[in-house]
């Protein structure tokens, strides 16, 4: 930790990779060309459960501009996935959704690929369609994946038929619980999928070389779990596989695996020219790795002052026809299902689910806003139903410094009472319903860093400038100007020193992935543990040079300084060339695993949250009681960031996170009928506008964190979490009205209020 | 999406390429509805006649009766100084369609023949009892705006007709006009369902002389609500009347459940937006008056 | 089908084009041009990356027709900055920390100039309805409204 004032980190500088990106120069996945490139496109299922009879692409061949079609047949026969495989690149014998892939083609123009593609016949013979949960879970229900059995997965996933996974954690003795309460609730509540909504399509462009080398140009937020999976899908080494990120328009969990660049890799090798393939609005809509739909039941017993004494729950995520990021989902959700609460009996499922609808994924803090609008609304019911304040019904009940978590993790560095003080201070909670039909809600929750390892290499140049060279990928986040500024910070120079290089998996350091609110966690602290490595030469040479003992020697104002003598880091990066092959030095990082009791969980992919972050949400809204519109006049977030980086870019984060978590409260939903999506576009897919978003008011709060990079804690995906449990909670308020399924509409709220009789 | 692309420089060249084209050629105007539709496989015209080069049809005359162009974008509309009095829900109606890079663009003209049962401006023209007219090979033609719109996405325009403007008489005195529209976001919505109004009140500013409801969203063509109107003729305007007039508005509609919203909620927003609508404008002609 | 020879003029250079009727300005701008800076998404005129501004309106090129910019000039975010220099909107754009990812900032960016040419002292909800059909995934739209507000304000302080 510094002992002095922070000159760099902490400071709310502008990103580095500004000037690029306003003035239109920052080249992106979906801007990416290649001379001679093809345009690809992908022909997909019409179906939502059939068995594919006949699949002809003669005609499709031989039409002018056309130069390859793929199918199943052209590719080798491997199932894939995360943590279980279970995915094709095409659909083999049988469609298990709408929009699945079931042939790719390549043309040279985009009017030529789609001639090609509208020349590919294709009869099918449906099965009866797997349309939502309870079809999928009720007994006899038709298997999504008859030979589930057969497919590989981590032996810790509880799978059966349509059940891809069940997590559970159990603590204590629910039951016992149960009868220690004195009063019991039990609610149902359901949640919508939804879109992540990045500006930006998924695309890539791949091209071979003569050698039998790909390189995959993508907007993946992982390039190096894309470079495995595609290796397992090309039936080649890693190594001669190469995946370079240019630059992404937003990812939020909805590009972290294979969407295109498998398909742009087959192409390239049948056609033997670059071949780009990006998705449409529809293919986004239809096809792509949206957030799962949820039923949750939640049964809670307390004593009559409030004290929380069991919980059971189960939530089920419709994660559609491939297991994708479900089995980790359903473990992470039974996390946020508890809560940040201290509860002494627990008895917490997460089911990941088959359906037939498009194999859903990972969509900033996964679980969180479906498991957390099920546990604080329900804490609000509870609060009304003992006539306590909600805030004082939370403060009674939540973690504190040293308690343990749901999984017996200790739990350090906890920030989440004075969140929910200031956030309700802010919001004026004294007066909860100010008005007729006006009312205020708080939501409060906990959030992890999620894990995993980054590496980077930093090189002096003899100009004084630095390169950092890390595998991490730049979402928009501004992650890798945060890392840069502890970089500058720990190494004595400026940020505007500093030039990041990113994001390639032949030329750049692992990096687990912009994923999980881990990014400046981990790249920040891979540079620390480089400037370390730096120290060493670069005190040896100084001391050398300035007639000075090694332990003399400090870094500041971009110089080496010992008693009383200094002498640039460029003048030694110079001589380093010169003498010895330049000042480079390399770090990484792994987070230590947090320590909890194994015995508590099961089937469990995610057993901990790591470096926890703690949050707390609180709006004030009005209702039209007439038609349900909802009419914020203000929203207040206080989060438990450990260390604010860059405070700026962290309200940013929070400011963009809460309009995501607000859309998936009032307005976004993915909607199926009989399988298929009636909003792929758009229009009809409603995204927050400038109009329907409050203005946000950000408390950042600050806990140290014991591992993050001056006490830093991810804060990417926790503003995603609370907006919509205190929306339905003000909505409450105001109304009420306790409406329990996402996303709470104005129609809702109106036909709700007209059914009561109001 | 391919076709033969026309430029004429007249209206009696762009008449001309209609009438050779028929139903096998579009207008163009803005495109804001044509080059989506086409994009979607919607539309599949073999000739797509752009009218970007056609003067005359792009102006506004308010001297009295008005004739709106139509080429006249949105964007004009809302910014027509003469249309922030009285005939404010123009401008109200216009402002929410789309955002301004689709207002700058779309016409007044396109969005009528577009004939969305869920257009703004329509239901605004509707209460103003406006004509619209077309020009085809063999002269010009004068139609009612209701009569003109069949159902959705039809209208009584003939394949080789182009729609050349709008009119509509001015307002008589103690008139005013307002709008509303619902939808799940506050931009870049197509109508859940949208009321406009038009009253004209006796010299007591108490009673109703002529009153015009037309709703949209509610039916396969924005429609008028004539047993509303002829009920609020010539009654005093109370919070009652105001009602009555909105359930003989909900009786009119036929509104569908759709992913935008259900029928009962429709019929909701009839019931809740019209006695909004005529209440404003009741407000709007006692400020106009003093 | 017959290509259409067309001369547009965007970023006051004038180009010589030959192309199918039914490309549209977005399609010449990046495929043709190279001029990437002008974005792809919706391509149904929802989202608004693709904005440029056409006779100094904010238009969406994705629904334009190339044929339809004849004789009309085009500006695209690349001629916005002046011989290196950012314009005041980029530099506020930076420096209020309203840059996430940055795919919707050049159309944001054009549409908030057109604008601010017309409308020099906006509230915030003037320029919020004024971006109304620029979409946002990352930012929440808080921080670009005060990049633009303080621009306008800027401007005026000026005069």
């Amino acid at each position: 930790m510094a002992t002095s004032e922070p000159r760099v980190v902490g400071k709310s500088l502008p990103r580095m990779d500004g000037a690029g990106k306003v003035t239109g120069t920052a080249v992106y996945a979906a801007d990416f060309a290649l001379p001679g490139m093809l345009v690809g496109k992908v022909f997909r299922s019409a179906e939502p459960h059939a068995r594919i009879m006949r699949l002809d692409t003669a005609r499709a061949r031989a039409l002018p501009g056309v130069r390859a079609v793929m199918t199943a047949a052209d590719v080798p026969d491997v199932r894939y996935g995360g943590a279980l495989k279970d995915e094709t690149v095409f659909a083999r014998s049988k469609v298990r959704y709408v929009g699945q892939p079931v042939a790719a083609v390549a043309a040279t123009t985009p009017e030529a690929a789609d001639a090609a593609l509208a020349a590919i016949e294709v009869v099918y013979e449906s099965l009866p369609a797997v349309l939502d949960l309870d079809a999928a879970l009720a007994p006899g229900a038709p298997l999504i994946h008859e030979e589930w059995a057969s497919y590989t997965a981590i032996p810790i996933l509880h799978r059966d038929g349509n059940v891809c996974n069940r997590a559970r954690i159990v603590v204590g003795d629910v039951e016992r619980g149960f009868e220690e309460a004195d009063r019991i609730f039990e609610h149902r509540f359901r949640t919508g999928m939804v879109h992540q909504g990045y500006t930006e399509p998924r695309a890539a462009v791949a091209a071979w070389d003569s050698s039998g080398q790909v390189t995959v140009w993508s907007n993946t937020q992982l390039p190096f779990e894309v470079q495995n999976t595609l290796a397992e899908i090309l039936q080649m080494a890693p190594s001669k596989i190469r995946v370079v990120v240019p630059g992404i328009g937003g990812g939020f969990g909805g590009k972290l695996r294979v969407g295109v660049e498998h398909f742009a890799a087959f192409l390239a090798k049948a056609t033997g020219r670059p071949v780009k393939v990006m998705t449409t609005s529809v293919e986004e809509l239809t096809a792509a790795y949206p957030r799962q739909g949820t039923v949750v039941e939640l049964k809670t017993g307390v004593t009559k002052d409030g004290r929380i004494t069991a919980k059971a729950g189960r939530i089920w995520f419709d994660t559609g026809a491939f297991a994708g990021s479900g089995p980790g989902v359903a473990s992470v959700a039974t996390l946020v299902l508890a809560g940040p609460y201290k509860i002494p009996n627990l008895h917490l499922e997460g089911f990941a689910v088959y359906t037939n609808k498009t194999n859903c994924g990972s969509f900033r803090a996964p679980s969180g806003p479906q498991a957390n609008f099920a546990v604080e609304s329900q804490m609000d019911v509870i609060a009304d139903a003992l006539d306590l304040d909600p805030l004082e019904l939370r403060l009674k009940n939540i973690v504190r410094e040293g308690d343990e978590g749901p999984t017996g993790q200790v739990l350090q560095a906890v920030g989440l009472e004075e969140c929910l003080r200031k956030a309700a201070a802010a919001i004026g909670w004294r007066d909860r319903r100010p008005a007729r039909w006006r009312g205020k809600g708080l939501a409060c929750g906990w959030w992890t860093t999620t894990g995993g390892s980054s590496g980077v290499y930093v090189k002096i140049n003899p100009d004084g400038t630095v390169a950092l060279n890390t595998g991490a990928a730049e979402i928009g986040t501004a992650a890798l100007t945060g890392a840069a500024q502890v970089l500058a910070e720990e190494l004595g120079v400026d940020l505007a020193d500093i030039n990041v290089v990113s994001a390639d998996t032949f030329s750049t350091p692992f990096d687990f992935g912009a994923q999980g609110s881990r990014t400046a966690f981990a790249v920040g602290n891979a540079c620390r543990a480089a400037v370390d490595d730096l120290k060493r030469r670069v005190f040896a040479l100084a001391a050398a040079q300035l007639g000075v003992e090694p332990e003399a020697c400090r870094l500041a104002d971009k110089h080496v300084l010992a008693d009383g003598k200094r002498i640039s880091l460029a003048d030694l990066a110079r001589l380093s060339q010169q003498t010895g092959g330049g000042l480079i030095a390399q770090g990484t990082f792994i987070a230590p695993p947090t320590a909890y009791d194994s015995k508590r969980v099961d089937g469990h992919v995610y057993p901990a949250f790591h470096s926890p972050s703690f949050h707390a949400h609180a709006v004030d809204l009005s209702i039209d009681p007439e038609t349900g519109d909802v009419t914020i006049h203000k929203y207040v977030v206080a989060q438990d960031v450990g260390f604010a980086m860059n405070p700026t870019y962290i309200e940013g984060q929070i400011e963009g996170g809460v309009a995501q978590g607000l859309g998936q409260a009032l307005s976004e939903e993915i909607v199926y009928e009989n399988g298929r999506v009636l909003n792929a576009n758009l229009t009809d897919y409603k995204m927050p506008t400038t109009l329907d978003m409050p203005r946000v008011e950000t408390i950042l709060v600050q806990h140290p964190s014991l591992v993050g990079p001056y006490g830093a804690k991810g804060v990417g995906e926790p503003p995603n979490i609370e907006p919509p449990a205190a929306v339905a909670n003000a909505v409450a308020a105001a109304t009420g009205l306790r409406l329990t399924s996402l996303p709470i509409t104005a129609e809702h709220i109106a036909l709700a209020l007209r059914d009561a009789g109001a | 999406m391919s076709f033969e692309y026309h430029e004429p420089t007249s209206l009696a060249e762009a008449v001309a390429l209609g009438a050779r084209f028929g139903d096998d050629g579009r207008f163009l105007a803005g495109g804001t509805d044509l080059i989506i539709q086409m994009h979607r496989g919607k539309l599949r015209p073999r000739h797509v006649v752009s009218l970007h080069r056609v003067s005359g049809l792009d102006a506004i005359d308010a001297n009295g009766a008005v004739h709106v162009g139509a080429l006249v974008t949105h964007r004009a509309l809302e910014r027509f100084p003469a249309f922030r009095g009285p005939l404010r829900a123009l401008v109200e109606g216009a402002e929410v369609v789309g955002g301004h890079q689709v207002r700058n663009v779309g016409t007044v003209g396109g969005n009528i023949v577009n004939a969305s049962p869920a257009a703004d401006v329509v239901p605004v023209l509707l209460t103003l009892d406006a004509s619209v007219t077309c020009l085809g090979p063999g002269g010009e033609r004068t139609l009612r705006l209701e009569d003109f719109l069949i159902g959705s996405g039809r209208t009584a325009r003939r394949p080789d007709e182009l729609l050349t403007g709008v009119r509509f008489a001015g307002l008589a005195p103690q008139s005013a006009t307002a709008f509303l529209k619902a939808g799940r976001r506050r931009a870049m919505e197509i109508s859940v369902v949208c009321v406009a109004g038009r009253l004209t009140l006796d010299a007591s500013g108490e009673r109703c002389l002529e009153a015009r409801i037309a709703l949209g969203a509610v039916a396969p063509r924005t429609l008028r609500a004539h047993e509303a109107e002829r009920f609020l003729e010539h009654r005093a305007l109370t919070a009652e009347t105001l009602r009555e007039a909105a359930e003989l508005a909900v009786a009119a509609c036929q509104p569908i459940s759709d992913v935008r919203a259900s029928a009962r909620y429709r019929r909701l927003l009839v019931e809740t937006l019209v006695p909004r609508v005529l209440a404003r404008c009741v407000e709007r002609v006692r400020e106009q008056a003093s | 089908m017959s290509k259409l020879a067309l001369t547009l003029t965007i970023n006051g250079e004038r180009h010589e084009i030959l192309t199918e009727p039914h490309r549209t300005l977005l399609d010449v701008l990046r495929a043709d041009l190279g001029l990437t800076g002008t974005k792809e998404n919706c391509l149904e005129a929802e989202c608004g990356v693709c904005t440029v501004l056409l006779d100094g309106a904010a238009v969406n090129a994705c629904i334009l027709l190339a044929a339809q910019c004849q004789g009309r000039a085009v500006l695209t975010i690349e001629g916005l900055a002046r011989h290196g220099d950012l314009h005041p909107l980029q530099r506020a754009f930076i420096d209020h920390g309203a840059v996430q990812c940055g795919y919707c900032i050049p159309g944001m960016i054009l549409s908030a100039q057109a604008y601010l040419q017309e409308h020099p002292s906006p509230t915030e909800d003037d320029v919020r309805a004024a971006l109304a059909g620029n979409l946002c995934r990352c930012t929440g739209y808080q921080k670009i409204a005060e990049a633009v507000l303080a621009v306008a304000r800027d401007r005026s302080a000026r005069r």
